[in-house]
C-alpha cells in the first residue's frame, strides 16, 4: 500500500513531513523516534489506518489497539509530569519559605513570612489566615493575627498591586512586614477577640488538631458536627483548614486558612501541602520567641547591672562620706571649742568696756567673726550628723513607738491598720537609731505603697536567745520571690527604680548595723521582716 | 546665789564659764574629769551641775548617770559642742541641753529656767 505519511521510511527529507520543524532534524533520521513524536498525531497517518482497515489489512486493527495504549501511556506520562513540575514548584516554594525563615529572628518578621506565604498567589493562594498562639503557659489558644482581605473591594486591590508588583515571596513578606504588619495585626480585631480558647477544652477542634498533631479540613462547618457554631460563625465561611503548628512536642498554636473571598475549594492536596509548611513555622515562631525572651533577658540583665553598678558606686561613697563625716566633725567639735572661748571672752571684755575704748571697735570684730564661724560650724556639723554613724544605747521599744505613731498618722482613713505589740522590759540595745529609724520607716512605706486597703501593718519586738528582735509584718502578697528580690537582688522590674535602691540601701545599713536581717514570704498572709540586735554591747560593735 | 559645778575637760572653757556665770551672781566651782567631779560633789553641794559629754577618755553621760542614780534632785545641764546627743535617751536623763556657743545668753537663760524649776518643785505648795 502506497502511504500518505512517512511512517514507513526509515529516513526521509524535510520535504516529506510538514510537522518536522528546523531544529528537530534528527528526528529525519529515526523512524521510531519520529513515529512516536509526531506520526501517531498526523492526519496523514490516520488516513493511512483507515485505509489499512477498509483494505481489510490484518495488522490494522493491532496497530489501533497500540496506538490507543501509546496515546493513554502519553496522557499518563503527561499527568505524572505535570504532577511532579507542581511538587518541584512546591518543594522550590518550600525551601524558599525555610531559607527566609531560617535567617528571620524576629517574630513578627517570621509571622510576616508564614502568612504571606500561605496567602500569596505566588504561595498557596488561600484568601485568609489566621493566627492564634498558646500562652506563655500554654493555657490558653488567643487569636494573634489575621491577613487578608476583607472584601471584594479591598481583595481586587490587594491582587492588582500583587500582579503590578510582580515581588518574590521574600520581597513580599519584607514589603508586608515593613508596610503593612501592624496594621494587619488591627485589621481583624473583632475576629480574633473571638478567637480564644482554653487548652482544657480538649473536645473543642482547635484544641483536638493540636493535640492530635494534625491538619483538619473542614467542610460544611456550620453543619460540622466537630465544629462549634460560634466558630463558624465568627469565621463566616463553610471551609477552612486548620493547621496545628508544633515544634519539639510543644504546642505554638494553629492557623486557620480558607477562601472567603473566592470561595474556592479547598482540596485534601491544599492540606497536605500547607501541612509541610507548618514545622519550619512552627519552629521559627518557637525560635523567634525564645529570641525575644532571651533579649528581654539580656536587657534586664544589663540593667540589672548597670543598677548594681550604680549601688556599689553609691555605696562606696556613702562610705566616703560617712567618713569624711566623721573627720569634719571631729575637727568641727576641735574648732567648737577654742571658738567658744574666744567669742566668750570678747563678749565677756565688752560688757564691762567704755564706749570710747579704742579696744571697743576690734572686740566687737572679734564676737561677730565667732558668731559667723559659729554659724558655718553649725552647718558643717548637721552635715556631718546627717552621714556618719552614730551608734550609742537606745531603747528599741521607744524607737519603735516613735515610728508607730509617725505611721499611724499618715495612714489615718486609709484603710490600712497600725498594730504595735512591745515586749516588756527590754533592755537598751547598742545601735544606731537614725539610720535604723530611716530603714524601717523606709520598709513600711515601701508595705503601704505596695499595699491594696484594707490592710495590715504590724510592728513588735521580742526578745529571743540573747536578742533582741524587730519584727515587720504587712499583709502585702508578694509575687513568687518578689519579698526576697527587693532585698536580696537587684534588677528587679515590679517596683519602681528609686524605691528599689532605697530597699537596697536599707539592706545595706540593716545587715550592717544588725546582727541578721531577714525577709520572709508567709503564705498567703504577706511578708515578715525580721531584725536581730544583739544583747551585748561587745557583739553589736564587731556590727 | 547659786552653787553651780562646771565639769569641762577644757581649762579655757572652766575659766570662761566662772567668769561669765559668777557675773551672773553664781557661785561656780570647776572639775575637769569625771573624778574630781566625783570628789567635789562629795565634799560640797551643789544647786546645779554645768556638765560637758565629751571629757578626755571618759563619756559625761556616764557619769550623769552616776548623778542621777545617786542624787537624783541634783540638776543637770549638758553642756556640749555636739547636737547630735539631743537625740540620744541617755541625753534625756538631764534636765537641759545646750550647745556650745560664744554668747552665753542660752546657757545662762537655761541654767536659769531649770535652777527655777527646782526651786518650784522644793517649795511646799499652800493649801488652797
Amino acid at each position: 500500500m502506497q502511504t500518505e505519511c512517512c511512517w514507513t521510511k526509515e529516513v526521509i527529507t524535510p520535504d516529506q513531513c510538514r510537522n518536522i520543524s528546523t531544529n528537530e532534524m534528527d528526528l529525519l533520521s529515526s523512524l521510531e523516534r519520529r513515529f512516536l513524536a509526531k506520526c501517531i498525531e498526523c492526519p496523514l497517518f490516520v488516513g493511512d489506518q483507515e485505509r489499512l482497515t477498509k483494505e481489510g489489512n490484518p495488522t490494522a486493527p493491532l496497530l489501533r489497539i497500540l496506538i490507543a495504549e501509546i496515546n493513554r501511556k502519553n496522557s499518563k506520562l503527561n499527568t505524572l509530569v505535570g504532577f511532579l513540575d507542581s511538587r518541584n514548584l512546591e518543594i522550590q516554594f518550600l525551601h524558599e519559605i525555610v531559607s527566609v525563615l531560617q535567617t528571620s529572628l524576629e517574630l513578627d518578621e517570621v509571622l510576616s513570612v508564614a502568612l504571606t506565604a500561605i496567602t500569596s498567589g505566588k504561595g498557596f493562594g488561600m484568601n485568609r489566615a489566621f493566627l492564634l498562639l498558646t500562652d506563655k503557659d500554654r493555657t490558653i489558644l488567643q487569636g494573634y493575627m489575621g491577613v487578608g482581605p476583607r472584601n471584594y473591594q479591598e481583595a481586587w486591590e490587594i491582587w492588582a498591586e500583587v500582579n503590578r508588583d510582580d515581588l518574590s515571596l521574600r520581597e513580599m513578606a519584607r514589603h508586608f512586614h515593613e508596610t503593612k504588619f501592624s496594621e494587619e495585626k488591627t485589621k481583624f480585631h473583632d475576629i480574633l477577640e473571638h478567637l480564644t480558647f482554653p487548652m482544657s477544652d480538649e473536645g473543642h477542634i482547635l484544641i483536638r488538631s493540636l493535640n492530635e498533631r494534625r491538619a483538619i479540613l473542614i467542610s460544611d462547618a456550620f453543619h460540622h458536627p466537630d465544629v462549634e457554631a460560634h466558630l463558624a460563625h465568627t469565621l463566616g465561611v463553610d471551609t477552612f483548614l486548620i493547621l496545628p503548628l508544633i515544634s519539639r512536642n510543644r504546642r505554638i498554636g494553629v492557623i486557620l486558612a480558607d477562601n472567603f473571598i473566592t470561595h474556592k475549594p479547598i482540596t485534601q492536596q491544599d492540606l497536605h501541602s500547607m501541612e509541610t509548611l507548618t514545622f519550619p513555622v512552627a519552629f521559627a515562631i518557637e525560635r523567634a520567641s525564645l529570641y525575644e525572651r532571651l533579649n528581654e533577658d539580656l536587657h534586664k540583665l544589663t540593667v540589672a547591672n548597670a543598677k548594681l553598678h550604680e549601688q556599689q558606686e553609691l555605696i562606696v561613697r556613702m562610705e566616703k562620706m560617712a567618713l569624711l563625716g566623721k573627720i569634719t566633725s571631729s575637727i568641727a567639735h576641735s574648732i567648737r571649742n577654742p571658738l567658744t572661748v574666744i567669742g566668750g571672752f570678747a563678749r565677756s571684755l565688752l560688757k564691762n568696756i567704755a564706749e570710747n575704748d579704742p579696744k571697743k571697735e576690734p572686740l566687737e570684730n572679734i564676737v561677730q567673726k565667732s558668731k559667723q564661724l559659729e554659724d558655718v560650724l553649725s552647718e558643717v556639723l548637721g552635715y556631718a550628723d546627717s552621714v556618719f554613724p552614730a551608734m550609742d544605747e537606745w531603747d528599741v521599744n521607744q524607737l519603735l513607738e516613735n515610728i508607730y505613731q509617725e505611721v499611724q498618722k499618715k495612714t489615718e482613713g486609709a484603710g490600712i491598720s497600725v498594730t504595735l505589740d512591745l515586749a516588756s522590759q527590754l533592755p537598751m540595745t547598742y545601735l544606731d537609731y537614725r539610720q535604723i529609724s530611716y530603714c524601717i520607716k523606709r520598709i513600711i512605706a515601701n508595705s503601704i505603697k505596695a499595699m491594696t486597703p484594707p490592710g495590715e501593718i504590724h510592728l513588735g519586738t521580742k526578745v529571743e536567745d540573747d536578742e533582741i528582735v524587730i519584727e515587720i509584718r504587712d499583709t502585702v502578697q508578694p509575687p513568687e520571690r518578689e519579698a526576697h528580690e527587693a532585698f536580696l537582688n537587684s534588677g528587679r522590674s515590679e517596683l519602681d527604680e528609686a524605691c528599689d535602691m532605697e530597699l537596697s540601701f536599707c539592706r545595706v545599713i540593716l545587715e550592717n548595723y544588725s546582727k541578721s536581717f531577714t525577709v520572709e514570704r508567709c503564705a498567703g498572709k504577706g511578708r515578715r521582716y525580721l531584725l536581730h540586735f544583739s544583747l551585748k554591747k561587745e557583739d553589736s560593735d564587731h556590727e | 546665789m547659786s552653787r553651780i559645778l562646771v565639769v569641762d575637760d577644757e581649762s579655757s572653757i572652766r575659766l570662761l564659764y566662772s567668769h561669765e556665770l559668777a557675773d551672773e551672781g553664781h557661785e561656780v566651782t570647776t572639775a575637769a574629769t569625771a573624778a574630781e567631779a566625783a570628789e567635789k560633789l562629795q565634799k560640797d553641794d551643789f544647786d546645779l551641775i554645768l556638765l560637758d559629754i565629751k571629757l578626755k577618755n571618759e563619756s559625761g553621760l556616764d557619769l550623769l548617770q552616776k548623778i542621777v542614780k545617786e542624787r537624783h534632785n541634783l540638776p543637770v545641764v549638758l553642756c556640749t559642742a555636739f547636737s547630735c546627743y539631743k537625740d540620744d535617751f541617755s541625753a534625756w536623763l538631764a534636765d537641759g541641753y545646750v550647745v556650745k556657743s560664744s554668747d552665753l545668753q542660752e546657757l545662762k537663760d537655761e541654767i536659769k529656767r531649770v535652777l527655777e524649776k527646782k526651786a518650784a518643785r522644793n517649795t511646799p505648795k499652800l493649801m488652797g
